[in-house]
Parts: structure tokens; sequence; C-alpha cells
């Protein structure tokens, strides 16, 4: 959804950029780690902004330890989002974040998206975090995804062609297959 | 006061020797340095390279329907403020909501 969003993004001033959740990181996938990621990604494309320079300076000579804390990284990103035409942010799988991170996240994200409508924010993930989004975003408008019976043809074609065992394969196997596992599978 | 500046310099034709002192070569951009500790202090976490694992593994074709709903269209198309900002697209394990181009 990134790519498409950077297609449509091209030359309107959109700026694009993806975060992707994974149960097997969730340490380091913390509500700070994401929000920075989302700033490491708006930095790492241009001139880093004198602001967050100033938030980086300030913080080594400081005592509070080297690492942002959640309040400060949160007006860092409004300012810097007020700095943009229009910012899109993708969050994959968002039910793999750890439960705590996930409603941090969330209500982080409500603050900035609270001063920031020029910021759009695209969410995929598992039916069962919907309650949660739906207390921070209660008008969060919902796309339900299943592969449509095209989708696994095309995905059936792809795996057939890279085919370990092409001996055990003939013609009338593969039309049961075509026909078959579209069909189980649109019935789940 | 920029140690591994001279080595850049020195060793210009050589993409280790870039990639080594990559923020040392971002000088001439950003005069006071300290481009890459800054991006390290903002997050460790590299999403891009995840991104470029699924757009390796993506079949183009798949999902290409759900950018044609009027829910995503309205969603990207329409003016500030006149959307609700967040879309949330769900599904089960499995279903491809990652490879959705």
């Amino acid at each position: 959804m990134t790519d498409s969003l950077c297609d449509q993004a091209a030359g309107k001033g959109i700026t694009v950029v993806g975060l992707y959740c994974d149960f097997l990181a969730q340490q380091e996938q913390s509500t700070t780690n994401m929000l920075g990621a989302i700033l490491k990604q708006l930095a790492g494309r241009g001139r880093i902004l004198e602001h967050i320079r100033e938030a980086f300076q300030k913080n080594e000579k400081g005592f509070s330890g080297r690492r942002l804390r959640l309040p400060n990284l949160v007006e860092i990103l409004k300012k810097t989002i007020m700095s943009l035409q229009r910012i899109f942010v993708c969050i994959d799988a968002l039910d793999e974040l750890a439960p705590k991170h996930r409603r941090e996240l969330l209500g982080s994200l409500q603050e900035v998206v609270r001063v920031s409508p020029n910021m759009r924010i695209l969410l995929t993930g598992r039916p069962h975090i919907d309650d949660e989004i739906v207390e921070c975003f209660s008008k969060a408008v919902k796309i339900p995804i299943s592969p449509t019976q095209d989708d696994i043809r095309s995905y059936l074609e792809m795996r057939l062609k890279h085919d370990t065992t092409p001996k055990a394969m003939d013609g009338k196997l593969l039309v049961d297959i075509m026909r078959v596992v579209p069909e189980k599978i649109s019935e789940m | 006061m920029f140690p591994g500046r001279q080595q850049v310099i020195g060793n210009v034709n050589s993409f280790n020797a870039l990639t080594n002192y990559n923020n040392v070569v971002n000088i001439d951009a950003e005069p006071d340095t300290g481009r890459h500790r800054i991006l390290q202090w903002l997050s460790p976490l590299e999403p891009q390279q995840r991104h470029e694992d699924v757009q390796t593994d993506r079949l183009d074709s798949v999902g290409n329907w759900v950018l044609e709903t009027h829910e995503f269209r309205k969603w990207c198309d329409a003016e500030d403020g006149c959307v609700e900002p967040v879309l949330f697209c769900y599904g089960n394990p499995g279903v491809g909501k990652t490879y959705l181009r």
C-alpha cells in the first residue's frame, strides 16, 4: 500500500512513510522507537530540520539520559508534520505490536492528528484490534480485506510456476487446482 | 574537528570507505555534521529494509481492488479536513494485508 500511495503522491507534495510491526520484534518496537522511525524517515530524506537538531543537541548536553522521551517526541513530530504539505503514515500489522505499545502509539497518533489536518494514517491488522482503534479514532473508516478469486488464481499461477516437482503435474490436476482452491478459500 | 574527513577524501573512489564514513561524507550537505547520529537517536528501527523485502516477494496484481474502493479513494483524495484521517484495513492472518501494493 505504501508503494501505491507513493505512486499517487508523486509530484503532489505528499510525503509517505511506512512502519511495520512484528511479533518477533516487540521489544525494540516500542512507542518511542516507532514514532521516532517516522521522524527518521522524514529526516533521512532531506536536510535535518533545525528543531530536530536542536532537540538532539539539548538532549546530549542535558541530564535526562540519551533517549528521546515520548512527550518530547510527540511535540517534535507535530512540529515536523506542520512543515509538510501532506503526509500519509502507513502502519502495517498493528496487532503485532505489544498491547501496551499499541495503545500508547494510537494515543500519541491521536494527539498528533488533532493538530495536523494534513496527516492521514493507514492501519492494517487483524480484526480484534478494532476496539482499540475506535477508542482513539471513533470515526475511522474500515475496509475488510479478503482475497478475491482472481487474487487467489494469480497467486496459484505464480506458485505453480515455481513448483519444485513439476513432473507430478498434468492438465487435469492443474484445472482442478485452479478451480477448487479459489472456491474453497472463498467459502472460508 | 572532523576526524575521518581526510580518509574520505583519500578514498573517494572506494565505496567501502564512503559507507564507513557515511556521517562524515554528508558534511557538505549538513555543515554541522552528526546526521547519522541524529537519525539513530530518533530511532534504531529500519522500516525501509522490511519494505524492500515485501516489495521483492509481492505479486503486483493481487489486491488492487482495494485501491479502487470508494473508501480508499475518498481517504486518499479528499481535501484536508474533509475526511476521517484514519483508514483501517483489517483481515485475518494470511489474507495479504501486508502485500497490498
